[in-house]
């Protein structure tokens, strides 16, 4: 856009006045924090409920129920989805959570059968503190999911109380997997009897088919089976549950693009105002600029430029500070039982340096085109 | 000290038309924005804390003090309490004391409709009246036990997402595959029951397989707390635990504190990235009047008086923007009914916040005005009316 040798003219513009620079990567900072941050719950929608092409879970739920506490299914059930074509394995999984409300703070418990969970699961988890095996010989041991420990600052070692039910932590574990890194995996019989004091009752069956071609024809079969037993179900992919089950969530979430987009109109508004403010302070410089011989095209691209800057060093401090504050705070909507995580990572910071980059240019181009337009004797007579 | 003409400021104001509108519609921004932030949380705090008697007392199944629709109790312990508690209300011999089933179920519109929403359903005896006296039938009738038939709350249709006409009476919903049929329409302003479905215990408990009972609300009359702790502590058998019902709305509150934080913060960056553009404007509006600003020095106005002539400048212009951002606001927000989480509410737009949009407003004319009037104050008289 200008050569090398112009660079340091630029940067020179910019700290001309440290102030208002200041002033102005201060505003394209929150404004573009705000809008990084948006972006991370976007991208957390779109992890946690679009399907991918290899995705072979489904999950059976009890028909009509969206909330855990509702949806109560036979665990006698699973016997009988196993003998389904195309079915590989079947998780039978008691959920409990805190609250079914929406929130940021939502403990999950997911009681499961332990041998089956780590021998499905095992290529998912990787344990980052403590040990499957001790999860396994502890009737009430935990194995907590990274996002949730850091949350609630839990180690191995601790007793974890909430939702009604005491355990211990016996391991922590990263996973791709956003539902697994917002739970707490217990036994799934002491989880029975640490609510319900029943045995047999379970919340939804996680069924692994041999191939993801199979997955529509596997749910038909078992919403068929049981469509006249005692609790008929609907089963969906894992991640079409998700935004089935969650809908109220992800449409607040949703909701909040129009923030984002709120707080780019910001940026322009700010840098516009603060190039246009910079531009006719220097309306002399610009016609001495062109008596030297400089061309308008190029004081245009100077202004054009020196907004870049201004955009690039506010989206470089914002991006920087939201990511490292959604990495640290680990944060994450849940309701009912179901996580939506803000995800953070390097291609959405790039993004937003590129659209800040775009944005200076889009801030610069008033002031630059009037700027290349104003002949030299009108500048003089400014003054 | 000689200060300098309120009209002074006000004229000054219309120097630069362009400057004025961009302070007024940034000023009214943030302070809308202040507003929203402040009714949602206002309005959300107010439903759950309004749902609450301090009299009432509820049992819940040990374990469950976070959420009703949890808790699992006997259907036995309405009588024992009955029996075993001194000091509750009565009226006409019935003990104010509601057995009640809370499950969020989803709703469909029509018989071969997928349910998409899910609302709060109450089985409920008509001894519900009695210890939640907000709630008031205002149009129809009660649903008759034992058939499939409902009342339902004033923002009931909000929280469905359906138009309020799809609930009238005598209109159908369809519930775990059967139908329903609408009587009634009830209110209860201020409390979450206001969004709610309501039916018969026995219908609700036929609904969801369960012969337990979420909760028990009861009203007490002479009798205090402590008897009815006492009870549930007694009586282990049961694996109850008492709460007061404030309390437990409370918590409820508590629960929620961290979405309220989230808006909160998200409406402080906007109102920062709304200082820092006027700080911008206001240093280069004021940097620009240099020389009228050692011409008032050397007429004898002191630098103080020049300060707050245009701090007056500057807050009369945000606070035009906050009176308009609070007259977009009353007719835009008050009231509006949110469909979050697991219900719906209103939006409060009261006297606090009211105050805090306002303040804001305020806080945002000083706050632009004040640093770069000090700055170009800075500046010996002389210099001043040399500047260019």
């Amino acid at each position: 856009m200008i050569a090398p040798r112009f660079v340091p003219f630029v940067l020179k513009q910019v700290i001309r006045h440290p102030l208002r620079t200041i002033l102005t990567v201060g505003g394209v900072a929150t404004a573009m924090f705000l809008f990084v941050a948006v972006q991370a719950m976007q991208r957390g929608v779109h992890a946690a409920t679009v399907e991918e092409a290899e995705d072979t879970t489904l999950v059976v739920y009890r028909e009509d129920r969206f909330c855990p506490f509702t949806s109560r299914l036979p665990q006698y059930y699973m016997d009988q989805i196993e003998r389904i074509d195309g079915v590989r394995t079947v998780t039978p999984m008691k959920v409990v959570v805190n609250n079914c409300r929406t929130s940021l703070d939502v403990v999950t418990f997911r009681g499961v059968h332990v041998a089956s969970f780590i021998e499905q699961h095992a290529s998912q988890l990787r344990v980052i503190d403590g040990s499957t095996a001790q999860w396994e010989h502890r009737s009430d041991a935990a194995l907590l999911g990274e996002t949730l420990a850091r949350r609630r600052g839990l180690n191995v070692g601790d007793r974890f109380d909430a939702a009604g039910v005491t355990s211990y932590v016996a391991g922590i574990v990263q996973s791709t997997e956003p539902q697994v890194e917002n739970a707490a995996y217990v036994h799934l019989d002491f989880l029975q009897q640490a609510t319900d004091r029943t045995l047999g009752i379970v919340t939804q069956f996680n069924v692994k088919v041999n191939e993801p071609s199979q997955l529509d024809a596997v749910a038909a079969a078992i919403d068929d089976l049981f469509h006249t037993a005692e609790a008929p179900t609907t089963t969906r992919s894992e991640k079409a549950f998700v935004s089935h089950v969650a809908t109220d969530m992800i449409e607040l979430i949703e909701s909040t693009r129009w923030l984002g987009y709120g707080c780019l109109a910001a940026v322009l508004a700010l840098v516009g105002n603060a190039i246009v403010l910079s531009a006719q302070d220097r309306i002399k410089e610009h016609a001495i600029l062109q008596t030297l011989g400089y061309k308008g095209g190029l004081i245009g691209r100077l202004i054009i430029s020196e907004a870049i800057v201004v955009t690039l060093m506010g989206g470089t401090v914002g991006s920087t500070v939201a990511m490292t504050i959604i990495h640290w705070t680990r944060l994450s909507m849940s309701a009912d039982g179901l996580s939506i995580p803000i995800e953070a990572n390097p291609f959405l910071f790039l993004v937003g340096l590129l659209i800040a980059a775009a944005l200076g240019i889009v801030a610069g181009l008033v002031p630059a085109w009037q700027a290349m337009r104003r002949p030299i004797a009108h500048c003089f007579r400014a003054l | 000290m000689r200060l300098l003409p309120f009209d002074y400021a006000i004229r000054n104001l219309g120097r630069s038309p362009l400057r004025l509108a961009m302070s007024v519609a940034g000023s009214l921004l943030v302070v809308v924005l202040v507003i929203t932030a402040a009714a949602f949380v206002r309005g959300l705090e107010r439903s759950l804390m309004g749902s609450g008697s301090t009299r009432n007392v509820m049992l819940l199944g040990a374990g469950s003090e976070e959420s009703v629709e949890r808790s699992e109790i006997s259907a036995s312990v309405p009588g024992q309490a009955a029996a075993t508690i001194a000091g509750i209300q009565e009226k006409m011999k019935t003990p104010f004391i509601s057995p009640e089933v809370h499950a969020a179920l989803a709703v469909s519109t029509s018989e071969n409709k997928t349910a998409n929403a899910q609302a709060m359903f109450r089985g409920v005896r008509p001894e519900a009246f009695l210890v939640h006296p907000q709630v008031r039938i205002v149009e129809g009738r009660m649903f008759h036990p034992g058939k499939d038939e409902l009342i339902v709350g004033q923002l009931a249709a909000t929280r469905l997402d359906l138009p309020r006409k799809r609930l009238g009476i005598g209109k159908d919903i369809w519930v775990d595959g059967r139908r329903w049929m609408i009587v009634g329409h009830f209110t209860a302003p201020h409390t979450v029951m206001n969004a709610e479905i309501w039916c018969s215990l026995t219908n609700l408990q036929i609904m969801t397989r369960r012969d337990s009972l979420s909760c028990v609300v009861m009203t007490l009359g002479q009798g205090e707390f402590a008897d009815v702790d006492a009870f549930a502590s007694k009586r282990l058998d049961l694996e109850l635990i008492a709460m007061r019902e404030t309390d437990y709305y409370r918590k409820l509150v508590d629960f929620y504190q961290p979405v309220g934080k989230l808006v909160w913060v998200t409406a402080m960056l906007v109102a920062l990235g709304g200082i820092f553009g006027g700080l911008n404007t206001m240093y280069a509006a004021f940097a620009s009047r240099i020389r009228e600003i050692g011409m008032l020095q050397s007429i004898g106005f002191s630098r103080m008086a020049i300060v707050v002539s245009f701090v007056e400048e500057s807050v009369v212009a945000a606070s035009a923007g906050s009176v308009v951002a609070l007259l977009v606001c009353m007719v835009w927000l008050d009231g509006l009914a949110l469909r979050f989480s697991m219900g719906a509410f209103g939006m409060v737009l009261d006297a606090p916040t009211i105050a805090i949009g306002l303040a804001a407003g305020v806080l945002l004319g000083l706050i632009g005005s004040l640093p770069p009037a000090a700055r170009c104050l800075r500046m010996p008289i002389a210099e001043s009316l040399k500047a260019t």
